[in-house]
């Protein structure tokens, strides 16, 4: 496994063919269908894992900043139709992360491996901060104790946990074995 | 990423400067019409691996009395899983019909069943997703129940789905008494949600007697939502302090709402 080699490799960040628009529609959706139906009934240490967030964190470290802040805008729409929530704020969130998760993995000199565990968790941090500024604003109560101690601290360890596993499947998915084979060079 | 961020400020105010038939709103109810019925059948397809997975963290509270027993159950696990379900689904409807024939509910009102599709992981929010819709008669503001009790009420309505906002939720508030009434009769309150997910009872003044154990239900008062007698909690703890007007009362849910599954909401 290389130390000091970014996670995209710089034939990685063409535009997206139109087989690699369905594989990352078919993530899209799988990624949604699985935060809205099943994520809700996974819940350890108080916390529910985040499926549509750490599936655009891998998409943008396999596929880059531009395909992770489309994909990134798209999960956030689907999310919020599924759930009949406000249009645009998950969108919002989700651009910055894919965007800068992509940026990440197209810049950084930090060894592949610890790439999604890392990512995930900045991600999982930032989005929490940003979804708790919007629900302040909004006028509902955020309580710091709370969002610390039963929101952020709880989501960090979860979502930092699946972001492996996730990221191979996400990886094998868009790539196939050679992509993963090629991730641990 | 700026047309991207921007596009979703613009969707974000729109959104909630319109009104409910307004372009983002229809966008919204066309798009859900086709995600539903996936959502629905993701629900129904892992619905025995989210069984399995309450029914381990059940098993890991009680670990050390069956650690003997755990390989054994282990490989029951999957088998039982699928029957389990089936159970647990013919116990919640059983639960639902009894709820139904023990009340006597105003006239024109009918129980529409629907199953919870997707729910809200967000902490700031506590809502779910049922697959009955304006199609079925469901409309805003109409109460949901299961088979424990009140679920919460009806906050937006498509063709096929709902959207319910649990009472739980940091903006939720029930017309409640409790029940039974003393001398002077039920006292009688509002049970607000929270956003950590507790309820409580406020409004009741301090000289009323409330004592734990007593239950809490829908008061039905003038103007409520809400049919009167839906069981909503028992009374946790009771706090009176001299310098409040009102008593500080914690209810526990008789709705487990971890395991929201099959609901029906009460349509007039």
């Amino acid at each position: 496994m290389s130390l000091v080699r970014p996670v995209v490799q710089s034939d990685e960040r063409s535009r997206p063919t139109a087989g690699e628009i369905v594989r990352l529609a078919v993530v899209l959706v799988v990624a949604v269908l699985l935060q809205t139906a099943v994520a809700p009934h996974l819940r350890l240490l108080g916390a529910n894992p985040d499926f549509a967030l750490i599936a655009v964190v891998c998409v943008a470290l396999v596929k880059g900043s531009e395909t992770g802040a489309v994909v990134g805008f798209l999960t956030g729409m689907l999310t919020a139709v599924a759930l009949m929530e406000p249009f645009g704020l998950s969108a919002f969130v989700f651009v910055l992360v894919g965007f800068f998760a992509g940026r990440y993995a197209e810049t950084a000199d930090l060894p592949a491996g610890l790439a999604p565990l890392l990512t995930v968790f900045a991600a999982t941090l930032v989005a929490n901060l940003l979804f708790a500024l919007a629900q302040f604003l909004l006028g509902r109560e955020v309580p710091p104790g709370f969002f610390f101690g039963r929101v952020l601290l709880p989501s960090l360890v979860f979502n930092t946990l699946l972001a492996a596993p996730i990221y191979v499947l996400v990886r094998l998915w868009l790539q196939g074995k050679a992509g993963l084979r090629a991730a641990a060079r | 990423m700026a047309v991207l961020l921007l596009l979703s400020v613009a969707l974000l105010t729109a959104y909630f400067r319109e009104s409910d038939s307004g372009v983002a709103h229809r966008v919204q109810d066309g798009v859900l019409t086709v995600v539903s019925p996936l959502q629905s059948g993701t629900a129904t397809l892992t619905k025995p691996f989210r069984d399995a997975w309450n029914w381990v963290g059940d098993l890991f509270s009680a670990k050390s009395e069956n650690k003997a027993l755990k390989d054994e159950v282990r490989q029951l696990r999957a088998a039982l899983a699928e029957e389990l379900a089936t159970r647990a689904e013919n116990e919640q409807l059983r639960a639902l019909l009894a709820f139904q024939e023990d009340r006597v509910f105003p006239k024109g009102v009918q129980l529409v069943t629907a199953r919870v599709i997707a729910r809200s992981t967000s902490a700031w929010y506590s809502t779910a997703t049922i697959n009955a819709g304006s199609s079925d008669g469901v409309e805003v503001y109409d109460p949901v129940v299961n088979g424990q009790g009140l679920v919460g009420r009806v906050t937006k309505v498509n063709l096929n789905a709902a959207q319910v906002m649990l009472v739980t939720d940091q903006q939720s508030f029930v017309d409640a008494m409790i029940q039974p009434g003393g001398e002077t009769g039920s006292a009688q309150g509002i049970v607000s949600g929270s956003v950590t997910g507790d309820i409580t009872l406020d409004y009741v003044d301090k000289n009323e007697k409330v004592e734990v154990g007593q239950y809490v239900v829908t008061s039905g008062r003038n103007g409520s939502v809400f049919v009167k007698g839906i069981p909503i909690g028992q009374v946790e703890s009771v706090g009176r302090q001299d310098v409040e007007l009102y008593q500080s009362i914690a209810i526990k849910p008789s709705v487990d709402f971890r395991k929201l599954d099959i609901v029906a909401v009460i349509t007039r």
